[in-house]
């Protein structure tokens, strides 16, 4: 996994590319809550996640909570198809909010 | 480390200590680290000899700790006790010699602008000259051998000194390297029988087979020591069968503690609650108050009615249960709820299952992200595959066959396998 970080509207956009699984979700998770813990509202960038497990999974729900908690505002962005797959099995596609772009979501806030 | 020059030098030297004197000190010392792993008192005997043997008026044995930021006393000889002394790592003429990797002889103290003149003020003791060496394992160095005042002669550390203690420090290091790995060696072991521990007591958590026909049987092989996967049964007293199978986010202790929690949690309710969606609603509010780290359960709970066949139940996030029809169908039925732990105020839909003839199989993603023979995850096509071609046996040996199958012995199995199987058979 890679990822690169950068603003846009508002948001810090956290880019996650390749596999997002027990061996690097670590890293994902660090890299989420750095960003919540700077207080800034995140996007996470999944349109070149090509696979992703229950501890990647979890990496996002705890971003999904701790910035519920800190009124942050946190969403999915781009989610490749096989990322939304597990998402949906899951029913977690309810849960956070997904849009298909950065631009999407700024036009949901308003 | 001992040089060829070093030794060569040990050769050479006559005046004040033979070579039988050295060669026997180094056979002591190297023989006492060999006879025990008690690195303190050994380590404490030894430098009694360095400081005599070198005829100096104190020694000692500092050791990187604390991630290399602090050198600490672990050994000492003289008249001042400094044994578990702290100086940052850098401090002094130990911490010189630490950073250079190289031997520091110090004639006069009071002109080394390195000396750490703090540690005589708090001591009394005064310190004149200094000899220290750094201790060595491959490429890294671990700390240093300090020996202080020379006594006899001019009163001060020379070559020859420097080579014979630059020897003692090799066996020395290498002494503490072992005894460092020895204790590494009892940690894991501790270690791995607590796991073992853990292990046991999840097993316990599991139901015991029933026997005679009971309609549920199931099976679970974690792929580390402890599991994040569960699965529990048992006949109510009203003669409802309670049933569950779940797969906690993670791996490892965190997520079998977990599993432990929910586990207690459901086999509690599901004596007192018998829609299976208020039975989860009521046990996602407990989980959403406590879990932490993002984690998350998955779960298929519900209830089978011997007398009726019927079987309603909610899944929250996990993977759909698959029910093969006694017409030789397979239909799947999925969530319709997130997992447990994420979101406090959500509905558990409950569905309806008649198993007139067919069975009802619930299963982790273990089983089918399990690889097949090529390699590739075997999906839920693989394992429709698996359970056509025993449907005909009995449903304990049925799961037995299947789980074997998951688990042959070319591929290494990389998540925990946990299956459940609901059948009732006619009356």
């Amino acid at each position: 996994m890679k990822y690169t970080v950068r603003e846009e509207g508002g948001y810090t956009v956290l880019e996650l590319t390749g596999e997002v699984d027990l061996s690097c979700s670590p890293e994902a998770r660090k890299q989420i809550l750095l960003c919540l813990d700077e207080k800034r509202n995140l996007l996470v960038d999944m349109s070149r996640v090509n696979y992703i497990d229950s501890s990647g999974v979890a990496s996002l729900v705890e971003g999904f909570q701790t910035a519920k908690k800190r009124n942050l505002k946190f969403g999915l962005v781009g989610v490749s198809g096989s990322a939304m797959s597990v998402l949906q099995l899951a029913r977690l596609d309810k849960v956070f909010p997904i849009h298909l772009n950065v631009q999407e979501r700024l036009k949901a806030d308003g | 480390m001992a040089s060829t020059s070093t030794v060569q030098n040990l050769f050479d030297r006559s005046a004040v200590y033979t070579l039988d004197d050295q060669l026997q000190l180094l056979a002591e010392v190297t023989q006492s680290f060999a006879s025990s792993l008690d690195i303190d008192e050994t380590l404490n005997n030894a430098i009694e000899k360095f400081m005599e043997y070198l005829d100096a008026e104190a020694a000692s044995i500092f050791l990187l700790e604390n991630n290399a930021n602090e050198l600490v006393c672990r050994a000492c000889a003289g008249p001042v006790d400094i044994n578990g002394l702290r100086l940052p790592a850098k401090a002094g003429i130990v911490g010189k010699t630490v950073v250079s990797r190289t031997c520091q002889i110090v004639r006069d103290v009071s002109k080394d602008p390195n000396f750490a003149k703090n540690v005589d003020d708090g001591t009394g003791f005064v310190t004149r000259s200094i000899l220290c060496t750094p201790l060595m394992v491959k490429q890294e160095c671990i700390g240093a051998l300090e020996l202080i005042n020379k006594r006899g002669g001019d009163g001060l550390f020379d070559d020859r000194d420097r080579h014979l203690l630059s020897a003692l420090a090799s066996s020395a290091s290498l002494a503490i390297h072992n005894a460092r790995m020895a204790d590494r060696l009892v940690e894991q072991e501790r270690l791995q029988k607590e796991l073992e521990l853990a292990r046991e007591i999840q097993l316990d958590l599991l139901p015991a087979p029933k026997p005679g026909d009971f309609p549920v049987v199931g099976m679970n092989v974690p792929a580390r020591e402890v599991s994040g996967d569960f699965y529990d049964f048992f006949q109510r007293e009203d003669g409802l069968i309670y049933f569950n199978l779940a797969d906690v986010s993670g791996k490892g202790m965190n997520a079998a503690l977990l599993m432990a929690k929910v586990s207690s949690l459901l086999h509690h309710l599901a004596k007192q609650i018998s829609d299976p969606g208020d039975l989860l609603a009521r046990v996602n509010r407990e989980v959403c108050e406590s879990a932490s780290h993002g984690m998350f359960v998955t779960i298929v709970s519900g209830f089978v009615d011997p007398a009726t066949r019927i079987v309603r139940m909610a899944n929250a996030g996990h993977q759909p249960p698959l029910y093969h029809g006694g017409d030789g169908r397979f239909e799947e039925i999925p969530a319709a709820a997130p997992p447990l732990g994420i979101i406090e105020d959500v509905e558990f839909p409950v569905s309806t299952v008649t198993l007139r003839g067919g069975s009802l199989y619930l299963f982790t993603d273990g089983v089918t992200e399990s690889l097949d023979e090529n390699h590739r995850p075997l999906d839920v096509d693989g394992l429709i595959r698996l359970i056509r071609a025993r449907a005909a046996i009995h449903v304990s040996k049925r799961l037995q066959d299947i789980v074997a199958e998951l688990r042959r012995p070319q591929v290494s199995q990389r998540d925990d396998i946990t299956l459940l199987l609901i059948e009732c058979r006619p009356q």
